[in-house]
């Protein structure tokens, strides 16, 4: 894991290792940055397609329910308009798109990221705290196909990192 | 601007002026065979072209006041729109002829037969009608005019002040845009029905305003990606946060238009529906639906997907097809006020839109000739350099 000072030298060195050919990478920065995520090849998440779903299952579930409800099982006349008022069943099936999506994305996030996850190997590096206050981190971890510890070690001091450490995975003790 | 641009903008702007004046000759011609038709024609189609301008005033206030990457390279189309007001006032005058064709208020026999005419005539008559319009004009070309001023003095120097001005006015500006809009939708569309109103018109007109400004400053930066002040600064940033509020507004318009259909339709009262009986009466539905197909449904899916907002050809796109959407969504707003049966199109709805427009081009580009494409010395700008992506 490397560590940085400031802000530019973490981004730049996220997209040199990304183009080195390092997949299994991730930074750590005290405040997000722009272009970081897109640096380590964080393109893609299956979170807006799932949100989707959810935003579906909640639009169609809200106007269903007026449907079944107010034009099928106790058809209600009110001023004479149809059975199936649709103008009317709009505001509520709106407020159940968004709420089923919202909710399936706040979930799916922690679906997706493992959590609640309350430990992990980089809290055994005491710098590390500083990540959360003014100082910019990329890890490579060793399962990356690319790993090897004196090549990447030394790839990342060319890449100017202010200090090197190596994570120790509690597994291995 | 370099020389070559300079005069592209030049023969572009003596084009759309021959087309401009080309189309009025026609619309005028039209005045002597159909009169009614002429004048809602006209009032279409002068409708449209001034909301661009209020638009691109508001949006200048709101980024006055808050700022944004995109603001910078569009500033100045923007203030080339607004500064087209004074042009809009002298093209309100042949309006002032035709009250009687176009508003059941001005008609003398029509107020004395109706109580709630003859109630708001104190209000609703002829000469109040013109006394506000050029009291509205007036003040949004005054304060326009000052903010223009305010902008190219920051030109010439790097002391923030005269940035400092341009918010002042622009605070109480984007305010007394909201009112005097409000006033304003009542007297250019509401009264076109008889007795109909609806607190939320006015900011559906003043919105739909807004919205047709942001889609017009996207094309005229693509139009535009290629000169070298506006190629500097320009990158998937802007067209990202410019597709975001896109986005952001057609999800307004919708919420206060549907809001507004919502409200009427569950009230059920006759002096509310006429407005809505006229509007999809016969072939009338079919614009409806266009409208609510492509001023909404297609725009707001397309623009929920981020490669969307980040490239230049489909956001322009989408911002193209939003202009033409309001040009069809004010039409759909004045004309059954007039063919209250059926929908019925003339040739004056097409040759009065090119006429007005061909003019306001002219007058816009060569405001956008007279400044730099870029805003040189506002204390923002530095951030519109700064995390540019690669």
């Amino acid at each position: 894991m490397a560590e940085f000072i400031e802000h530019d030298q973490l981004l730049h060195a996220a997209r040199r290792t990304y183009a080195e050919g390092y997949r299994n990478i991730d930074a750590f920065s005290p405040f997000p940055i722009e272009g970081l995520a897109e640096a380590i090849g964080h393109e893609h998440t299956n979170v807006p397609f799932v949100t989707l779903i959810g935003g579906m299952i909640g639009g169609l579930g809200g106007y269903f329910m007026h449907w079944i409800a107010m034009a099928r099982l106790y058809p209600l006349n009110v001023g004479g308009r149809p059975y199936n008022s649709w103008p009317n069943f709009i505001p509520i099936t709106f407020e159940l798109t968004i709420l089923i999506a919202s909710l399936t994305a706040f979930i799916s996030v922690f679906i997706f990221n493992r959590l609640p996850e309350l430990h992990h190997p980089v809290f055994n590096t005491p710098e590390f705290s500083r990540a959360s206050i003014d100082r910019f981190f990329l890890l490579i971890e060793a399962d990356d196909p690319m790993f090897n510890l004196d090549r990447t070690q030394t790839f990342l001091k060319s890449l100017g990192a202010h200090k090197i450490s190596i994570v120790e995975s509690e597994a291995e003790e | 601007m370099n020389e070559q641009s300079h005069q592209r903008i030049a023969r572009a702007q003596w084009t759309a002026l021959l087309v401009g004046l080309l189309g009025t000759a026609a619309t005028i011609v039209g005045a002597f065979v159909n009169t009614k038709q002429f004048f809602f024609s006209y009032l279409f189609a002068f409708l449209f072209w001034l909301s661009l301008s209020m638009g691109c005033f508001a949006v200048t206030t709101i980024h006055q006041l808050t700022g944004g990457r995109w603001g910078w390279p569009t500033r100045r189309f923007l203030e080339a729109g607004f500064m087209v007001l004074p042009l809009m006032l002298v093209l309100f005058i042949p309006i002032f002829f035709g009250l009687h064709y176009l508003y059941p208020w001005a008609r003398p026999d029509e107020v004395g037969a109706d109580k709630v005419l003859h109630d708001r005539h104190a209000y609703q008559n002829g000469l109040w009608y013109i006394v506000r319009q050029i009291f509205f004009l007036l003040v949004f070309i005054g304060m326009a005019a000052r903010l223009r001023v305010w902008s190219l003095r920051q030109d010439a120097t790097a002391d923030a002040l005269p940035t400092r001005r341009a918010r002042f006015i622009s605070g109480p500006g984007i305010v007394i845009y909201g009112l005097l809009g409000t006033f304003a939708s009542v007297d250019w569309i509401m009264s076109l029905e008889l007795h109909w109103y609806s607190t939320m018109f006015g900011v559906i007109v003043l919105i739909g305003q807004i919205l047709c400004a942001y889609a017009f400053s996207v094309v005229m930066l693509a139009l535009f990606k290629g000169e070298p002040p506006i190629a500097a600064v320009l990158d998937k940033t802007q067209y990202h946060q410019l597709g975001n509020l896109l986005l952001a507004f057609v999800l307004f318009w919708t919420y206060v238009s549907f809001g507004e259909f919502l409200i009427i339709y569950s009230g059920d009262l006759p002096h509310e529906l006429e407005w809505y009986l006229h509007r999809i009466a016969g072939n009338w539905k079919f614009v409806l639906a266009a409208v609510a197909a492509f001023h909404f449904f297609v725009p707001f899916f397309l623009l929920l997907f981020r490669a969307a907002k980040k490239h230049a050809t489909p956001l322009t796109t989408l911002a193209a097809m939003l202009f033409v959407m309001h040009i069809v969504h004010t039409y759909w707003l004045v004309m059954p006020a007039f063919h209250q049966q059926n929908l019925a199109v003339s040739w004056m709805d097409f040759t009065a839109p090119i006429g007005i427009g061909g003019i306001w081009f002219a007058f816009f580009l060569s405001r956008l000739r007279a400044a730099p494409l870029i805003p040189r010395h506002d204390p923002g700008l530095q951030f519109a350099f700064v995390y540019a992506e690669p």
